[in-house]
């Protein structure tokens, strides 16, 4: 059974927002909501990273372990899912999420923020598969089509993976290697002021679906 | 010695220290690039980016985004990981555990040493303890803290207690519904706590005697006369834990009902963390002294309800404040005479009423 | 199902029954007459009347200080139900569905704090009903039945204010519908009758010459 994953390779990663736009689009997200959005680190500076992130349909979700309805469910695949008509917008799945990833379409006195909405992995929710009241809640399913996440499809430098997680972790491998885990050149800071070819990193966490 | 047997010996010697030199100077010489590395600062030589932007990143550090929100520009949220354990590890499990262990030792104390009666049974005389304002403003405080703790209590609980009952729909719907109602009563508890507030406040500053009567236990274990003013030192520890953790509920609610300040997701967890605590403290408290207003002291609820207590219950439990009351003049009543709000003085019967 | 009949012959009949239940208590009053007033009037009974009507918005002076709790109270639950009934968004909504009026509402904090302002009121009235000894002797099934019946209308109206799930609506809704239809027969028709009975009495010293 394949479980779902999503990788962005921060050193392929352009910020050009192709992703964001695509899952905006694809699933006609209410105005103010961002599935998905594109974190810049030292914008502007030496070592300037971009990363996509939305859900990351993690194995032991926090978001799914703090709702005070239980309105969270797992799919076959590992996708993290939610229920809108349950959904009583307390928040919580918000300050519990490593990522962010939980949006709200309303921000107003008295805890009032509306449904929430997040990344479901293309795959809609609990209402019949590609039917319209699935897609106006949720978005589309393209799992259901056998598809991938259209934010993956369109990144423009295939720094954002999406799927099987064995299948994102290989692809990932081949390009560490291939970039080479020292090929920090030494001394170029120093002549040249700049870190010159990218060195390889380690990326722990639940950000790769291990512990 | 000859050249040729120095030679020979020179010879080798010379050779084996050349290769041997030469061979030191290939490994150590590529090795004095890292030896300089290694004895430069940081500051002039060249730090690994990949590890501190992780390190950054893992540490909440925000960066840019396009997206307009809340903490868009951090990538990873570690207070979260942190709040979750707290809410779902401990506040749930150990709440509930104080809830219930303290009740099942009201319980039991119940049961062992039944309720404390008035020393030689009640005289039929009264005098007046709360007037209305008093008892109003007490009750006002009730209705709103019980409302705000049964919604409370249902949005920590409900997830395991009340979805079996009434499914996840029928769940969501009473959820929101006690979203709601706790979002909107919440402001109005802090009015009555600052009400209950200036109007208990002045009988329950420390007092001489208070220490005596917690070292007796107030007599609650083994009977006897303990001496006490208006209110004794158990109904002042009360007070202050209501009204402080009252003060914290409130602010820390206030910060939580009102997110549109920016607030961040560790101001909130944080928040909650200190709603949750604060909360679970004042609920237990309220049992004993719900338990103590009620069954576990003869005589103690008219006090609150009609404002009136006999005047034995008044020389067993508070017999300072009785002394006050009789000195200053008072007639005593049967019968409850009309009250015309003003504070208790004398519990004279008014004739303008 | 409950769900229809609350939005469709449930709420007709309340209608009904709240229209024409007050236009017959009003009626009934105003058709028992008084014997005629055959002295000779002092003063004037419209302006007594009128007069009457506006003072007694205040207590008089020698009553202020025994009832502060109760003027405060009950001019911030009936200012706080007032503009919650007529100028919260939700209110105003359906005020325009119903009869083609809609006006500009209020914004959503105001409105909320409204709610808070009503509910504390309410719950001080009520509370203050039953602590007071002569209130508790005096006061019968009818006043507390009035008072919770609100108050319950206004919970349920607070448990439904996201909008999100219909059952909430529906309950405020029957609440509303029950209200109602309780209205009519009870001390709630103080809402329709205080200005008339104002009137009256303030008429009737009024033509004596004296202010009541």
């Amino acid at each position: 059974m394949a479980r779902m994953k999503f990788l962005c390779d921060a050193e392929r990663c352009i910020e050009c927002n192709a992703c964001v736009t695509a899952c905006k689009n694809e699933n006609e997200v209410p105005w103010g909501v961002n599935r998905r959005r594109v974190v810049t680190i030292n914008d502007g500076s030496p070592g300037e990273r971009s990363m996509s992130v939305a859900c990351m349909h993690c194995s032991d979700a926090p978001c799914e372990a703090v709702c005070p309805v239980d309105c969270f469910y797992f799919t076959d695949d590992g996708v993290v899912l939610h229920d809108k008509d349950i959904c009583i917008g307390c928040g919580y799945c918000f300050y519990a999420c490593p990522f962010g990833a939980p949006q709200f379409p309303k921000m107003e006195a008295f805890g009032s923020r509306g449904k929430m909405d997040k990344c479901t992995f293309c795959a809609g929710g609990p209402l019949p598969d590609n039917s319209p009241e699935e897609y106006a809640k949720y978005g589309s399913n393209r799992l259901a089509e056998g598809k991938l996440p259209l934010c993956a499809e369109m990144c423009a430098t295939r720094a954002l993976l999406a799927g099987d997680g064995d299948t994102v972790s290989e692809i990932f491998r081949e390009r560490v290697t291939w970039r080479g885990a020292s090929g920090f050149a030494w001394g170029w800071g120093v002549a040249y002021k700049k870190p010159g070819i990218r060195r390889g990193y380690e990326v722990e966490g639940k950000a790769t679906g291990g512990d | 010695m000859s050249h040729r047997a120095q030679s020979g010996a020179a010879h080798r010697r010379i050779i084996v220290w050349s290769l041997l030199s030469l061979l030191a100077l290939t490994l150590l010489l590529p090795l004095i690039p890292y030896a300089v590395a290694y004895v430069a600062p940081v500051a002039g030589g060249v730090p690994n980016p990949g590890s501190d932007l992780w390190r950054a990143v893992r540490e909440g550090e925000a960066g840019t985004t396009q997206v307009q929100g809340v903490d868009s520009g951090i990538l990873i949220n570690a207070s979260g990981e942190t709040w979750r354990h707290f809410r779902m590890q401990q506040l749930i499990p150990l709440g509930a555990l104080f809830m219930g262990s303290v009740l099942a030792l009201i319980v039991l104390f119940f049961l062992v040493r039944g309720p404390l009666r008035i020393q030689g049974g009640p005289t039929g005389k009264k005098i007046q303890r709360f007037n209305v304002f008093e008892r109003t403003t007490h009750w006002f405080t009730v209705s709103i803290f019980w409302l705000l703790a049964l919604t409370g209590l249902i949005l920590l609980y409900g997830r395991f207690v009340l979805i079996p009952v009434l499914g996840p729909a029928g769940f969501g719907l009473t959820a929101s519904a006690c979203k709601e109602a706790h979002n909107l009563f919440g402001p109005m508890f802090l009015v009555a706590i600052l009400m209950l507030f200036v109007t208990f406040v002045k009988d329950n500053f420390y007092a001489r005697g208070d220490m005596m009567w917690l070292l007796k236990g107030g007599g609650m274990i083994g009977g006897g006369h303990v001496s006490a003013g208006r209110f004794n030192a158990g109904e002042k520890i009360w007070f202050w834990i209501a009204v402080l953790g009252g003060l914290v509920l409130s602010v820390s609610g206030l910060i939580l009902d009102f997110a549109v300040f920016g607030q961040g997701r560790e101001v909130m967890a944080i928040s909650h963390v200190l709603h949750g605590i604060a909360a679970l403290i004042v609920i237990t408290v309220s049992f004993g002294h719900i338990y103590l207003g009620t069954a576990g002291v003869e005589g103690t609820l008219g006090s609150m309800t009609n404002g009136y207590v006999d005047e034995a219950w008044a020389k067993s439990h508070h017999d300072r404040w009785y002394a006050e009351v009789k000195a200053a003049g008072s007639a005593e009543h049967e019968t409850a005479p009309v009250d015309d709000g003003s504070p208790a003085r004398d519990g004279v019967m008014d004739t303008r009423g | 199902m409950f769900a229809q009949l609350v939005d469709g012959i449930f709420w007709d009949i309340a209608l009904w029954v709240f229209a024409l239940g007050v236009l017959w208590r009003i009626l009934s009053i105003f058709r028992v007459r008084n014997k005629p007033d055959y002295s000779v009037p002092r003063g004037s009974g419209l302006v007594g009347a009128i007069g009457a009507n506006l003072r007694r918005f205040m207590p008089r002076a020698e009553m202020v200080s025994r009832t502060r709790l109760h003027v405060v109270a009950g001019y911030l639950f009936h200012l706080g139900l007032f503009a919650l009934l007529l100028f919260a968004a939700p209110h105003v909504l359906f005020i325009e569905e119903q009869t083609g009026l809609g006006w500009t509402p209020m914004p959503y904090w105001a409105f909320i704090v409204a709610a808070q302002l009503a509910f504390i009121g309410l719950l001080l009235l009520w509370i203050h009903r039953v602590m007071h000894p002569v209130t508790r002797l005096i006061s019968d099934a009818d006043d507390h039945i009035a008072a919770i019946l609100t108050f319950v209308v206004m919970l349920t109206g607070c448990m439904a204010l996201i909008e999100e799930f219909d059952g909430l609506r529906v309950l405020h809704r029957f609440m509303v519908e029950l209200w109602l239809v309780y209205f009519p027969f009870s001390r709630l028709m103080h809402a329709f009758m205080f200005i008339p009975s104002r009137a009256f009495t303030g008429a009737w010293f009024g033509r004596r010459g004296v202010k009541a």
